[in-house]
This record gives structure tokens, sequence and C-alpha cells, in this order.
């Protein structure tokens, strides 16, 4: 019998790193403990004897199994771990989760999961055809905006390109011939910007705004800096889309 | 791919033209109610029954190129098919409203073709390059 000690506390191991992520290792020493001691019937350790208060939670498995294989020192009913509470009295038993492991049942329970998933309609969102949600918030590709008179909004005050972290915005203003300060240079290098959004949180006339369009990919990495014109047509373009979401958007900001 | 009663329904709503469309195009056999129509042609379809069609699926394009592309819809229907909006613009009061008299036309991102755009300068050159240019003197010629 003592030959069979050291391995029942190896097949505990096994048992203990193949069953489930939450059974520990010191539980499942304890299982084959339990049917040690009731196999063997000698010096049986009192489960039934309340359990001193100093283990409450056994956490040092190594050291009864040191107890077990020099038997010198049987483990007394003091040190015997979950004598006061028995978590396993409700749960499957240790012969159960044996054929649990070596029966390989996960590995079938997957496949019927796998199984399961070809009967029922797809989850895949086929992208061209269909989109996945977007927030009106989303922070796009860029855009000017103008007053609905046709007037564009940007005055040139330079509070985007101040707060650029990636300094992407490149202004240039003149005065126009009426008088206004408007931009003769509006460059965004799209491949600076991180999206971040600052700009149209800086803007006080909402001129430059980001829309909801993300599909302006390229070929070429020039077409991604964009001069003033470009950001105009944007902006002329989607203008009733960026209006919509900024009017669901008022009364939060 | 799909499920087998899912297909089968649907094939039997939209008949074998439009089923075989699908599959050569979404590649999936779907059927709801034709929302609307936007002025390429592309016509947007929603399916609101959530046993019918996975939520997130419910809504989908069926465009009119066979040269498909994502930015071929419209910013009033990609708000709609980005589930951003819940009404379409043809319900839409609101986008109705925003739209303004001088909204241009839209067209797809046309990156690789010629129409592509390619960045220029908009502001008029500060710095120019010398020219040789001589100004004439003035009181050197029949002064001495």
């Amino acid at each position: 019998m003592r030959g069979f000690l050291p391995r029942s506390a190896q097949s505990a191991r096994i048992i203990s790193t193949s069953m489930n992520a939450n059974i520990s290792s010191a539980r499942a020493i304890r299982i084959v403990w339990r049917t040690y001691a009731s196999t063997t019937n000698t010096t049986k350790p009192a489960f039934e004897t309340p359990h001193s208060q100093t283990h409450q939670v056994p956490h040092l498995p190594e050291t009864h199994i040191k107890s077990f294989g020099t038997s010198k020192v049987m483990a007394g009913p003091q040190d015997v771990p979950g004598a006061a509470v028995n978590p396993y009295k409700d749960g499957p038993s240790a012969l159960d989760k044996a054929m649990t492991s070596f029966l390989f049942t996960e590995l079938i329970r997957g496949l019927w999961i796998v199984l399961e998933q070809f009967f029922r309609p797809p989850y895949t969102i086929m992208y061209p055809f269909e989109k996945g949600p977007l927030s009106p918030r989303f922070r796009g590709e860029h855009a000017l905006r103008r007053y609905p008179n046709g007037e564009e909004r940007c005055i040139a005050c330079k509070l985007c390109e101040a707060i650029c972290p990636a300094q992407a915005i490149t202004i240039e203003s003149e005065a126009r011939q009426d008088g206004s300060r408007r931009t003769t240079r509006y460059d965004i290098d799209m491949t600076k910007c991180i999206y971040c959004g600052f700009c149209q949180e800086a803007c006080p006339v909402d001129a430059i705004v980001e829309t909801q369009n993300q599909e302006f990919s390229t070929e070429t990495r020039e077409e991604l800096l964009y001069n003033k014109e470009k950001l105009l047509a944007n902006g002329d373009r989607a203008e009733a889309e960026i209006a919509a979401n900024l009017h669901s958007e008022h009364v939060y900001r | 791919m799909v499920s087998l009663t899912r297909t089968v329904r649907n094939f039997w709503r939209v008949g074998f033209r439009e089923w075989w469309r699908q599959l050569q195009y979404i590649g999936d056999a779907k059927s709801g109610r034709l929302v609307g129509t936007d002025y390429f042609g592309n016509r947007y379809y929603e399916n609101l029954n959530a046993e019918e069609e996975i939520p997130g699926r419910h809504r989908w394009v069926d465009f009119a190129q066979h040269e498909y592309n994502a930015t071929q819809i419209p910013p009033e229907w990609h708000s709609w098919i980005s589930h951003i909006r819940k009404d379409p613009p043809t319900e839409d009061g609101v986008m109705a409203k925003m739209t303004p008299p001088w909204k241009a036309p839209y067209y797809e991102n046309l990156t690789g073709t010629r129409g592509a755009y390619r960045p220029y300068n908009t502001v008029a050159r500060k710095i120019h390059a010398w020219r040789p240019v001589t100004a004439p003197r003035e009181n050197s010629a029949h002064g001495s």
C-alpha cells in the first residue's frame, strides 16, 4: 500500500491538470485522499469531526503529499483539509471527473457545439452588403462644412491646428475681398492624423468635422494629403449625414 | 454556411432568380422588405424579424453595379445601413430637413482610377524663383 501512495498522488496531479481550471490541485488531491482513506480503513481520519479554525481553506497541498509519502507523521484530524466543509458533497464524484477526463468528453461536447452552429443562421456580417453598427459620433474622414446659405464656415482661427496632437493640419489665411478672413490653405495630412477628434471639438463654428465615412482608403500615399478643396467637397457631399448626426447629438454637447 | 430551413424559406420567398443573384453577390439567401432605392439604383432591404435574420444582419444592400464597392452607398443611406439612424432617408424627417440645396452629387471612392484625387496647392506662390529679366535703364540712353 505504501507503493501505491505516490502513484495516487501522481494521478491526483494528472486529474487536477486535466480537469477544469477552477478545480485546484489541492482539491483534487483531497479527492484522492478521500478515496484512499475510505479503502484502507486504517487510521481513518475523522472527517466528521469539526475542523480546527487554523486551516479553513487548504492552500498547501505539498505538505500533505509529503506526509503521505513518509507516513511517519500521519495527517491528524486538525491537518486534514476540508474536514469541516466538504465542497464536493453536492458535486460529481471523483469517478465521474476521471471519466470526464479520460474519455475526452470535452472534445465530444465541443464538437457537438460546432455541429449545432452548423445548423444555425450565421452571424457573419457580409461586409460590403451588410455593415456593422457605427456611432453618430464616429470619427472618420474629415470634412469642412458650410453654413446653410452656402458660405464656408471656417474662419481660420487655427484652433484645430493648435490642438492637433499629430500636427497634421496646416492653415494659411488671408482676408477675402469682402474683408472676411478665410483660409487659403487648409491641409490635413491624413497619414499623420490619429482621428482623436480634437479638431472638431476645438472648432468654434463646427467647420471641421469628422464624418462617419471610414471607407476612404487609397492606393497611393499622396491621395491622403487632403487640401481645402477636397475637404470642402467631402462636406458638400455628406452634409445631410453630418448635420443629422450633429442634430442627434446636440442635446449632449 | 447557412441553416437549411432558412435557406429554403428565403428561396421560397424571393424566387429562383433573386436567390441566384443573392448567391452570386451576398453569398447568402436573404429575404426582407424593400426599404428604398437610391439614385444609383442600389436597393436596400430590411428584415426586423429576429427569428429570421440575426440582429446586426437585418439591413443589407443589393448593389446595382457588378463591380460593387462599399463606397457606392451615398451618405444618407450609409448612415442608415451603418445603423447610425433608425429611419431610412426616405422617411427621415431630420435628414430631409438637414439636406441643403447646394448638396453635391455623391461619387464613390475613385482611388486607383483616373478620377482619383491628387493633392495640389491651394495657395498662390509666395516665393518666386529669380527670373533673369533686366529692367530697362531710364536716363542713360541719351544723357551722355
